[in-house]
């Protein structure tokens, strides 16, 4: 287990300079890859993938839980990444669509996704083929009903829905 | 009835940069120094800033700036344009005054090194107000005497004499457009120019606005949006957030970061307003109207006058001797309504058609033999043919889809596993014009073309479909097709509004291509080694990718890409330019799209559980391009539709002029699990008059019909008549 | 946000030792425990908490489900929601556990979510989570925002003058009925709490939500071997069909004996202060003959204390419906 670390809270800067104060060191294990950071404990886990470390693929819709656009996987079960500390994951295997599949070796949900039009302006989908991703590993059963319910934590402003589900039992039937 | 396509029904050439994450998007763009915005909001809905004290938010670690009214720096105002040059629509820039005019108006803004800091510093910022009482009120009145906005005949005396009267009143809540990404800017300033990464659906008038407020040249400002998490009318026109982030750009010599959060989405980004509408029907016994009227209001904000509307679509809806719409405005403390898909008509043609299933049911008649009775040969309103309409087709075609012949129309009647049913049907519809718009295709010697353009893809397909309309007017294979738009670079496009972009891009398209081919044809004849050198360009032809002789076919032609190569050119390009149609007074023809909806409710009050079950929706909307995306579109409507009859409103608190169910917790959309077994159709009927492939726009009609459909259906099954949407199951539990 | 001294708790007792250096365990702590984080982070974001420290207590052994020699389940408090409502024990024993848990939030949210967590979730009331509005719960004696303002969603039972917030947790309803007993550990050492007396009533208290002190820290949650031959119903009504709170919600835990109720638990949801256990319907309801009239019988002692606000009072109505059903579908053979 990691040592205590305890920092002392804000307290009004003497140089208004002091970005650095404050600042934790933590060791993400993301998409395969250990990366050393120093980060600000209010940091959630989002805004330290999309504006620390640059990966933008997981999105932010409503940085409180509502919407699902920001779904990662953490040792395997997918989260909500804009509820959750960065610091809270020494050690964690964390996957982001980033590390799932890339054009030319998609993985079958992203392929399905594709396939099916399952989108449309595509700012949810990230946090969809996340959650779809999850899901195959998840007791849901085996209806569209089953999937509908097991997709409800991501919200698709542009509705679609119907598309998503073709997808995801596309897939669940090819295995 | 059977789709056409343009090409066939292929992926979104876009598609695998959104299934992996690479697609950009305004907030993914991240430079060197970058800065974060923060907003502060007012907390009070009317009053003025009393003081304002940045002291300890300004100290803070990493804060590199706080700006609010005196130190933001001049940002200007827009001057008012014609139509849709140059407009916002809360005309107001940033931290103009110190008046509060609604809750969550911008008051400060903290600038630092991470967000984290930044949002810290935006809490500290301290505020006070003399706060005064916000009027946020539902009901509405209007302000001054109500606009005439079109009359025929004696629309009073007609309703008055009439054997069946309907007369009501709908209204439809504030909804606000939540497209899942969040406003965005990201502001550059190298000194110089401006480049602007921003959340629009119209880079170019965003650049036309920005240009003027920030009080540069338009050469100075570049806007960029590749991918737009959608906007639905929301990203239309610019917003305050990014003029201060632009203005912070300049004054930190830093690129600066502003995402507008999901609570001030309800506040600083507009939302359709409130309306309120009441509608006359006047009919013969035997169905046929003598009298309609729409007398329409919608709230607007204090400063700015937005028009919802409402009556937009009532003229050339149905045939009626005797017509009168009204419209009016009522003053609140909200933030500036905007355009929210289908505009005008979605809200209108809820009242309208709620009206009319009222109506069938006082007549005894059925609802969609009613709409047949009363349907027009011509657009009464305008007294113009249609240039094509197919009404009658889509209730037909819908009809026999839905199964609703077998329709017991007694409330309650029909039952299936236990749940009682509800049927109900509307119609739909949707203007059918075109934006101005130049395209620059480019056919290069591999044999692959570049189609650019300074319109944008907003999730509707407009990637994909000048891929298509490019594949099919060269012969080029669409995934040798390179298409580039979200640029002020490119040659102007339009903005991403009113379900145009498609119909609008056609004809420029057309000419570009044109404008490209006539050059290799040109390069044909003067090159040595080509078949054709030395001939006149006149007695060539350009099919399908190859130039041939007239008198002979492809098959002894050459490729396009062979003559570019002997010519030792790179490419050959063609611009081509459209003129607009929309607001053009020379016009001969009434063009919209039409549909039908039909919709199954499933109702069980022993636990007050309403369900939409089932919408099958049949539209004609000219020649399909790309069936998949665009019976996606539909599709999202219907989503979109289930809220709006049953689940969004927002609520403002009446005492503190706060959009009080901000986020998407207490907002509700539609989830995965609310979404119907949903079915689409398009008819086949190419509407030339538009543009050569005779294709329309789908991206608003499928939202027109549906909430009247799903309020119908649940009178069906339940015998209460919602006017005042969403459907809320306490009104059920009576 | 503001800034805050982040911690990750080596041992119980040193979460305990770092809980205690608050003022209080309730609201405007100056210490938080974080677990699954969905709730606190979401609070700390709009700034109704302001820790400036934050435990993180994701390392302690509290994250097993362990059948106990006499019978009872002992869930930790780590245990996360998704875990418990597909752990076999959970499913068979208490399916009403089961369901409820999976009733709740979404996938990805039940995935973090902790059943201490979940235990301690806040109100959803719109007003607390707006600090820029009174609330009493939020700023003691700053008034009710919501009394006059839009409560559709809160309480109806077990409220007050000075705060009508729900208790949003599906969990606890389910608790309730089956008679969970929390397990503490603080300063004083270690005690338990029945679930019932666990939570408080608002009174003139609103920001004092539960007997939690200082540096106490809930280590588990323990079931009582659920009566023989029960059957388990949690019923939840809302608008949308999913990823939405209770706008009412019942369990029912009963046991039919020759046509009568020979063991019965009702416990609310989505109407009241606290997770509502219904002595009044269990009344109605014991040794009466398992059909409609007991049911409705039921209901009606259920609501006949509910006081209505402006928006709500159609939960009533809707909670009787809810009684109604969720005793029809326990009782259905
Ligand atoms: C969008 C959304 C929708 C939701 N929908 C539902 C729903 O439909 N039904 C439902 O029931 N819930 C719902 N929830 C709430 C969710 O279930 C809770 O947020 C979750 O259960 C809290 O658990 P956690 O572990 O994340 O808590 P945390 O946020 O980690 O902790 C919550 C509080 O408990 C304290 N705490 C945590 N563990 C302990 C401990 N062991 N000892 C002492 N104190 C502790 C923390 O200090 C904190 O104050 C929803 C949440 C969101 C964001
Ligand atoms: S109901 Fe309770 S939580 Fe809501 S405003 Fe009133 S005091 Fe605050
Ligand atoms: S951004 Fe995390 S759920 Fe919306
Ligand atoms: S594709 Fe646009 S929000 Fe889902």
């Amino acid at each position: 287990m990691r040592p205590t670390e305890v920092f002392a809270p804000a307290e009004p800067p003497a140089d208004g300079q002091s970005a650095r104060k404050n600042q934790l060191a933590v060791t993400l294990r993301v998409n395969g890859e250990s990366v050393a950071l120093q980060i600000d404990p209010r940091t959630t886990l989002l805004d330290c993938l999309r504006e620390t470390m640059r990966l933008t693929g997981t999105k932010k819709g409503c940085d409180h839980g509502q919407c699902g656009a920001c779904t990662v996987h953490v040792n395997g079960r997918r989260v909500n990444s804009c509820l959750t500390f960065a610091v809270m994951h020494q050690g964690d295997d964390i996957t982001t669509i980033e590390g799932l599949g890339r054009p030319g070796s998609l993985h079958p949900v992203q392929a399905a996704f594709l396939e099916h039009d399952a989108y449309q302006c595509g700012y949810c989908t990230p946090g969809q083929i996340m959650s779809a991703a999850a899901l195959l590993e998840e007791p849901c059963g085996a209806t569209d009903a089953d999937v509908k319910e097991a997709m409800s934590g991501n919200i698709c402003r542009c509705g679609a829905y119907p598309n998503i589900v073709s997808a995801i039992q596309d897939v669940r039937s090819e295995r | 009835m059977t789709v056409s396509p343009a090409g066939s029904s292929v992926p979104r050439i876009e598609g695998p940069l959104k299934v992996s994450g690479i697609a950009t998007y305004t907030s993914d763009f991240n430079f060197p120094g970058l800065l974060y915005a923060v907003p502060v909001c007012a907390t009070i809905g009317s009053g003025t800033i009393a003081g304002l004290d940045t002291s300890v938010a300004g100290s803070m670690p990493g804060v590199q700036a706080v700006y609010h009214r005196a130190n933001i720096g001049r940002i200007y105002r827009s001057a008012p344009d014609e139509g849709l040059g140059t407009h916002l629509d809360e005309r107001r820039p940033p931290f103009e005054d110190d008046v509060i005019r609604y809750y969550g108006q911008y008051v400060a803004a903290a600038v630092a090194d991470t967000y984290e800091q930044a949002i810290a510093a935006a809490n500290a910022v301290k505020v006070t107000y003399d706060a005064k009482e916000p009027d946020v009120r539902d009901q509405l009145e209007p302000e001054g005497q109500p606009n005439l906005d079109g009359e025929r005949g004696d629309p009073d005396a007609a309703f008055d004499s009439a054997p069946v009267k309907i007369d009501q009143t709908y209204s439809t809540p504030v909804e606000t457009h939540n497209p899942i990404e969040l406003h965005a800017s990201v502001a550059v300033w190298d000194g110089q120019d401006f480049t602007l990464y921003e959340t629009t659906q119209g880079v170019v008038n965003h650049r036309d606005v920005a240009a003027e407020m920030l009080g540069v040249p338009k050469e100075r400002v570049r806007v960029i949006s590749r991918f737009l998490g959608s906007g639905f009318g929301g990203k239309l026109f610019p917003w305050p957030h990014s003029f201060i982030a632009a203005a912070a750009a300049r004054d930190l010599n830093r690129p600066v970061k502003l995402v507008v959060s999901r609570d001030m989405m309800f506040q600083n980004v507009g939302h359709r307003p409130r309306t309120q509408q009441r509608i006359r029907l006047g009919a013969g016994s035997d169905g046929k109207l003598v009298a309609l009227m729409h007398d329409s209001l919608n709230h607007t904000s204090i400063l700015d006058d937005y028009q919802e509307n409402c009556s937009e679509a009532t003229p050339y809806s149905y045939s009626t001797p005797n017509f009168r719409a009204t419209s009016g405005l009522a003053r609140r403390n909200v933030g500036t309504p905007t355009s929210m898909r289908g505009p005008g008509a979605v809200p209108g043609l809820y009242a309208l058609e709620s009206a009319m299933d009222e109506l069938a049911i006082a007549l005894g008649i059925d609802p969609v033999e009613l709409r047949l009775r009363n349907e027009p040969n011509k657009d009464e309103g305008l007294d113009l043919p249609f240039s094509s309409r197919h009404l009658v087709e889509c209730l037909a075609v819908g009809a026999k889809r839905f199964g609703w012949s077998g329709r017991d129309p007694r409330v309650g009647s029909m039952r299936k596993n236990g749940l009682i049913l509800g049927w109900g049907v509307a119609g739909c519809s949707w203007i059918a014009e075109r934006f101005a718009a130049q395209v620059a295709v480019d056919l290069r010697d591999d044999g692959s073309a570049r189609v650019a353009t300074a319109t944008q893809d907003i999730g509707t397909g407009t990637y994909t479909v000048l891929a298509n309309v490019v594949s099919e007017k060269t012969g080029i294979p669409a995934n040798k097709i390179e298409v580039v738009l979200g640029d002020t670079n490119l040659p102007p496009g339009p903005i991403s509004g009113g379900s145009m972009v498609t119909a609008s891009v056609i004809p420029a398209v057309s000419q570009a291509i044109e404008s490209a081919q006539q050059r290799i044809l040109m390069a044909a004849i003067e090159t040595e080694g080509t078949p054709f050198y030395g001939l006149e360009a006149d007695a060539l032809a350009f099919s399908g990718g190859i130039v041939h002789r007239k008198n002979e076919g492809p098959e002894r032609g050459m490729a396009f890409e062979k003559i570019l190569a002997k010519a030792k050119a790179r490419s050959t390009s063609g611009l081509g330019k459209a003129e607009a149609t929309f607001g053009s007074e020379d016009r001969k023809f009434s063009q919209h799209s039409f549909g039908a909806q039909f919709a199954e409710v499933t109702w069980q009050p022993e636990i007050a559980r309403l369900r939409v079950s089932r919408v099958v929706t049949v539209i004609d909307a000219g020649r399909i391009i790309n069936p998949k995306p665009a019976r996606n579109q539909i599709e999202g409507s219907v989503v979109m539709g289930v809220g709006m009859a049953l689940l969004e409103a927002t609520e403002y608190d009446a005492r503190f002029g706060a959009p009080i169910n901000n986020n998407l917790a207490d907002y509700m959309v539609a989830t995965n699990a609310d979404a119907p077994q949903i079915e689409v159709t398009f008819l086949d009927y190419p509407d030339r008059v538009l543009n050569d492939m005779g294709a329309r726009g789908v991206g608003e009609i499928g939202l027109a019909g549906i909430a009247a459909a799903i309020t119908a259906a649940v009178y069906h099954a339940t015998g209460v008549r919602v006017r005042n949407l969403p459907v809320r199951l306490e009104e059920l539990l009576a | 946000m503001e800034m805050f001294a982040f911690s990750e708790a080596a041992g119980v007792e040193d979460a305990i030792r770092a809980g205690a250096e608050s003022g209080t365990a309730q609201q405007g702590a100056r210490v938080r425990f974080v677990a699954g984080g969905t709730t606190l982070l979401d609070l700390m974001k709009l700034d109704v908490e302001r820790p400036l420290a934050v435990v993180d207590i994701n390392g302690l052994p509290l994250d097993t489900v362990t059948k106990l020699t006499d019978g009872r389940l002992k869930i930790g408090a780590l245990v996360r929601n998704s875990d418990l409502a597909y752990h076999p024990d959970v499913r068979s024993n208490y399916a009403v556990l089961s369901q409820a848990l999976l009733s709740g939030a979404s996938a990805q949210l039940r995935n973090m979510a902790t059943t201490g967590g979940n235990l301690l979730q806040r109100t959803r009331c719109m007003y607390f989570r707006n600090r820029a509005l009174p609330c009493n719960k939020r700023e003691p004696g700053s008034g009710c925002s919501a009394i006059e303002g839009e409560n559709r969603s809160l309480a109806i039972l077990g409220t007050s003058a000075h705060c009508i917030a729900t208790n949003p947790s599906d969990m606890n309803v389910a608790l309730t009925a089956l008679g969970a007993v929390i397990q503490i550990e603080g300063t004083a050492g270690k005690r338990e709490v029945p679930i019932e007396a666990f939570f408080f009533e608002p009174g003139d208290t609103p920001e004092r939500e539960n007997v939690l002190d200082p540096g106490d820290l809930v280590t588990s949650v323990t079931l009582p071997p659920p009566p023989q031959n029960c059957s388990q119903v949690y019923l939840k009504l809302r608008d949308r069909a999913s990823y939405e709170f209770a706008l009412a919600s019942a369990a029912i835990v009963a046991s039919v004996d020759n046509g009568t109720f020979s063991y019965i638990r009702v416990a609310l949801g989505g109407v009241a202060s606290k997770p509502w256990r219904s002595l009044e319907a269990e009344e109605q309801l014991y040794d009466q003959p398992v059909d409609e009239a007991s049911f409705r019988r039921a209901a009606d002692a259920a609501l006949a204390g509910a006081r209505p606000q402006s928006r709500n009072g159609f939960k009533i109505e809707l909670a009787k419906r809810c009684i109604v059903h969720a005793l029809g579908v326990a009782t259905a053979s």
